[in-house]
């Protein structure tokens, strides 16, 4: 039953199906907010927000590469400027980590609007491999620049628990609130661009292409505000990890492997899609830690068979994602009512 | 620097070019044919090299006589991987590049994975060849045979591959599949044969370019990854899909690669052909030679 | 064993691990210590890792069983102390990636209740290791990370029984001094080295010690890792020609750079290698017939068999194992795994800060281990000062000790190509 048929105005002039959404969003992030209390083991709070990060990051890549289909490969050059932000900023400067991530925040999204000008001329393919190049000349970069420590990273210093330089030693749980409440901000982020213009225009423009043409110059606009949005919470999720682990180097925050690691989320759970990347990173992150810990200590490589064959096996049965498995029976459901 | 060293940098740099080129036009070929980017390509090339390994340590014949057997084998991952996974990966309604790259990509990992497991990690290189270790002394620029070999089997591969797409009918099959997927049907082509043929294409020329590879380069599981990267973005500044655009583009990145150790600090050698790719495509956003 | 095998013993000694402990029966079995290993054992170091296994478990063998050898940790089976308590490894795979190989000691720590970890091979992964090691209270001996910055964190629970990479360095420059008094000609060196946190810190030291000591440096090359080509890299150290090239890289680029200089027609006048790719057997297999002459630093040599007999029998318990001759690495790695035994023992617990206690009070004579070591004894900051390195150069078929003059057995070959 719905709204209109009881004659209810919407709330806030919100479809009765986007506000289900919200409910369903604040039941999901409560129930893991307590988590903690049921899962006491240290390996698996770590794998928690492993996919609690994942999950955000791959949210913010996929306002770009999955609402906007413009697919970057690139996001690990924003998520190591985030992370290495704040930890310059910390080591050297003494700023505390929340201000190098809004430092790093600002300056990734700077960067992409930047980069965004030349990069949106290209299509497809092109545009993909621009964005690898970009990464990895900023990785190069960050290699061969002394003052960021080059190669020997940047090790953060010891010290005493605290919430303002984000260093807990043992206690897991302040990052998973953490990273909890960055992927809350990405996903309501998604859920308001969903419902704004800027969602409109995208969606028509992938049903009809010659949409495009007559929205021409406001698509453009938006892909940059969109590119910028999605910088901008990438770095943030860097500048987390960098608090998370203590140590970076060039190669642990921005290799190509990371940028492949983000789009992944979104493309296995359902790219373009609100829960796509949540669903995505619930599934692969605890299947690639596990299958490291407990197969991958032999030696033997089989970790790397299944891991490969997993990703393989959901590409092809469920090539629109993970998600579809539910959108389908509930559409079926819907249609029945 | 002096001539000689320049001449050099700029010989070896042309050799390291033509491989490759040979390496990319396998990618290329199958980009133009159907849109996919195979992101298992540098797996490819690892399979073949060790393909030729295996074979040199149980025939102990040279390995120069392996390359039409690591082409040959090749041929078959290719139409297979087709058959057996991007022809299920081509169903996808909404962001099929996506699924492609990942399902690809799922492939790549296993493939490693495979590797390592009924391979072991160890690197393996091949020792005692007809043209191992031996040198051409040109007044102080040296060529090494294994490299001028490289160079020479990539150039008769192209030239092979300009008759075979203009002159066959298999050829002409490809090219108008590649036009109009839909109209070929229409005259009675099996649009999945050409597909799985163009897969097996593909691949058996990245094997020529492992078997080459074989001869004077290690071999690991991870090798691949050492030249995937170089192979996409050859394939893009040349343009996706055009055969002719790789082997300028190969050559080119080679020449590149070389100058810019030549002239920056080599760890950042890269950066030289990253530059030319970004250059080239705001000026040109379909590469060098790419149709679009 | 083969690789099957390996797996299936992996998946059974996990399930023996799985079934031993429902609460009961535990009390009544002999006590048990658990040992923590994290290697690389998948990725483009995974040898590394296959190695380090091969290593571990012979060292396992000497604990756990009698052993008549005059080794530390050696005679008797088990722990004595311990009521003959056998030790069991849990390895994890950290695949290079210090986030990785933080959460594997985690879990290890944790789950696994390891009373000591040993690991990691790449430095950054025994970075972020020993961080996590330091906040449990769980001693982390590191067994073959060689950056000397990780000694220099004030930690408690680090300890590092082999040389750093000041160490070593200092040895290539005390031979060079020592050369150069024999009137041999060493005026410049050409440091070449990969742009990761062991080529960086190693060129450094390398650096400040030829500036200290009045060395010319002719070529200063750092190089991407895994490059497809190293000719124009090559080509800079050509024109440079160097006295004495200094090579810092892993076994891939190892390889490719003496395979390069060779169709480059470059010819070395010497070469000092900082390890790592130069004490790999598979170098040498594959480009051995050009690096004779070729001089590497090292923690172990198999000469000192002549002087410790138990030397050869550890060697080919490896070798049974792993078909190669122990080597820098893995000499280290199983050396490790027997001084941590021995502190165990000693500690008479399983707890970490007793262990830690034992481990901090170590004094062993070096002649009691497999290598050429001075003694074990930890200096504050954890690292052993007195774990004197070796160079050996290498003859075309097998490695001689020629430096330091006590443990060496030949004068060294210089020039190593005239």
């Amino acid at each position: 039953m719905t709204d209109e048929a009881l004659n209810l105005p919407p709330a806030f002039g919100m479809l009765p199906r986007r506000r289900n959404q919200l409910l369903v969003a604040a039941a999901v992030f409560a129930a893991i907010a307590v988590s903690p209390f049921a899962i006491k083991d240290v390996y698996l709070q770590n794998v928690l927000v492993l996919t609690l990060l994942y999950a955000a990051v791959s949210q913010s890549w996929n306002i770009l590469g999955g609402y906007c289909g413009q697919i970057s490969l690139g996001h690990a050059l924003y998520f190591g400027i985030g992370a290495y932000a704040t930890s310059v900023l910390f080591v050297t400067y003494g700023i505390v980590p929340w201000g190098g991530m809004l430092v790093g925040g600002i300056l990734s999204a700077a960067i992409a609007l930047l980069l965004g000008y030349p990069c949106f001329r290209l299509k497809g393919h092109y545009f993909s491999i621009a964005t690898i190049v970009i990464a990895e000349i900023g990785l190069l970069l960050v290699h061969n620049w002394d003052f960021v420590g080059g190669a020997l990273g940047i090790q953060w210093p010891f010290g005493s628990d605290s919430w303002a330089t984000l260093q807990f030693a043992r206690d897991k749980v302040p990052y998973i609130h953490l990273a909890l409440a960055l992927l809350a901000i990405t996903w309501f982020v998604t859920f308001l661009i969903e419902g704004s213009r800027w969602g409109y225009w995208w969606r028509a423009v992938k049903d009809n292409p010659e949409a495009a043409e007559s929205l021409g110059v406001e698509i453009f606009h938006s892909k940059m505000a969109a590119a910028a949005v999605s910088a901008f919470f990438t770095a943030i999720g860097g500048a987390f990890y960098a608090s998370f682990l203590a140590y970076i180097d060039p190669e642990s925050v921005m290799s190509f492997r990371f940028s492949l690691l983000f789009a992944l989320p979104a493309v296995l759970g359902g790219i373009g899609t609100l829960w796509g990347p949540v669903v995505g990173a619930a599934i692969l992150i605890p299947l690639t830690e596990i299958t490291r810990s407990y197969l991958g200590g032999s030696g033997s490589g089989i970790d790397l068979i299944i891991y490969g064959g997993l990703i393989m096996l959901v590409a092809l049965a469920k090539p629109e994602g993970i998600l579809s498995l539910f959108q389908g029976k509930r559409q079926k459901a819907e249609g029945r009512s | 620097m002096t001539t000689q060293a320049l001449l050099q940098v700029l010989a070896s740099g042309l050799l390291m070019g033509l491989i490759y080129a040979l390496i990319a036009v396998g990618l290329s070929l199958i980009f133009g044919l159907m849109d996919v980017v195979n992101f298992a390509h540098g797996e490819f090339l690892m399979t073949a090299m060790y393909v030729v390994f295996g074979l040199f340590l149980f025939t102990a014949l040279d390995p120069v006589l392996f390359a039409p057997v690591a082409a040959a084998v090749l041929f078959c991952v290719g139409a297979l991987a087709y058959l057996g996974i991007v022809r299920f990966a081509m169903r996808a309604k909404a962001n099929q590049g996506m699924v492609q790259i990942f399902a690809t990509f799922g492939l790549a990992t296993l493939l490693q994975g495979a590797a390592q497991y009924f391979l072991t990690p160890d690197y393996r290189s091949i020792g005692n060849s007809w043209l191992g270790g031996k040198t051409l002394d040109l007044g102080g620029v040296f060529l090494p045979w294994p490299q001028m070999f490289g160079g020479l089997v990539s150039i008769a591969a192209f030239g092979g591959l300009y008759l075979l797409m203009s002159r066959t009918d298999f050829g002409k099959a490809l090219e108008a599949t590649r036009e109009d997927q839909g109209a070929v049907a229409l005259v009675g082509i099996d649009r999945n044969r050409v597909f799985a043929l163009g897969w097996g294409l593909g691949a058996a020329l990245v094997g020529l370019a492992g078997a080459v590879l074989a001869i004077f380069y290690y071999i690991h599981p991870q090798v691949g990854a050492t030249f995937g990267l170089i192979a996409y973005v050859t394939v893009a500044l040349g343009g996706f899909g055009s055969v002719f655009g790789a082997l300028v583009a190969g050559v080119i990145v080679g020449l590149v690669e070389a100058l810019t150790a030549a002239f920056l600090p080599p760890a950042m050698k890269s950066l030289g052909i990253f530059a030319l790719y970004l250059g080239v495509v705001f000026i040109r956003p379909s590469g060098l030679f790419g149709k679009l | 064993m083969n690789r099957r095998e390996l797996l299936l013993a992996g998946v059974s000694a996990a399930a023996a691990g799985s079934l031993a402990y429902p609460g009961t029966s535990r009390a009544q079995a002999p006590k048990e210590v658990t040992i923590g290993v994290i290697y690389p054992m998948s990725g483009a170091s995974a040898q590394v890792g296959i190695d380090a296994r091969n290593a571990f478990e012979t060292a396992l063998d000497i604990i756990n069983n009698d052993h008549q050898l005059d080794l530390v940790a050696a005679k008797g089976a088990g722990l004595a102390a311990l009521g003959g308590a056998k030790i069991r490894l849990v390895f994890a795979d950290h695949q290079a990636d210090p986030q990785k190989g933080r959460a594997e000691a985690e879990r290890l720590i944790t789950q696994e209740k390891v009373s000591a970890i040993i690991g990691c091979y790449q430095s950054s992964v025994s970075a972020t290791v020993s961080a996590v090691t330091e906040r449990y209270g769980v001693p982390f001996l590191c067994a073959d990370s060689s950056s000397p910055s990780l000694q220099r964190r004030n930690m408690k629970f680090f300890f590092r029984p082999a040389a750093q990479d000041e160490m070593f360095s200092a040895a290539m420059f005390d031979f060079f001094d020592a050369q150069k008094k024999k009137g041999k000609k060493i005026d410049s060196v050409g440091l070449f080295f990969e742009d990761t946190i062991f080529g960086v810190d190693s060129s450094n030291t390398q650096r400040k010690l030829a500036n200290d000591r009045g060395y010319k440096i002719a070529a200063d090359v750092k190089y991407r890792t895994n490059s497809p080509s190293l000719t124009a890299e090559v080509q800079q150290l050509k024109s440079a020609d160097p006295d004495v090239l200094m090579p810092s890289t892993y076994t891939t680029d190892a390889m490719l750079l003496v395979k390069t200089m060779a169709e480059l027609g470059f010819k070395p006048k010497n070469l000092v290698a900082q390890a790592s790719g130069f004490s790999e057997q598979v170098t040498y297999d594959a480009v051995g017939d050009k690096l004779k002459g070729a001089i590497t630093r090292a923690s172990f040599s198999l000469d000192l068999a002549a002087k410790r007999p138990f030397i050869k029998t550890v060697n080919d318990m490896f070798k049974a194992r792993s078909t190669r001759d122990l080597n820098d690495n893995t000499s280290r790695q199983f050396m490790g795994l027997l001084l941590l035994a021995e502190a165990i023992n000693r500690a008479g617990s399983l707890e970490g800060p007793k262990v830690r206690d034992a481990l901090a009070a170590t004094d062993i004579p070096g002649t009691s281990t497999i290598m050429p070591w001075a003694r074990v004894k930890y200096g504050p900051d954890g690292q052993n000062p007195e774990a004197s390195p070796v160079l050996l150069q290498y003859l075309g078929d097998k490695f001689v000790t020629i430096f330091p003059s006590e443990v060496a057995i030949a004068d060294a070959i210089w020039p190593m190509n005239g």
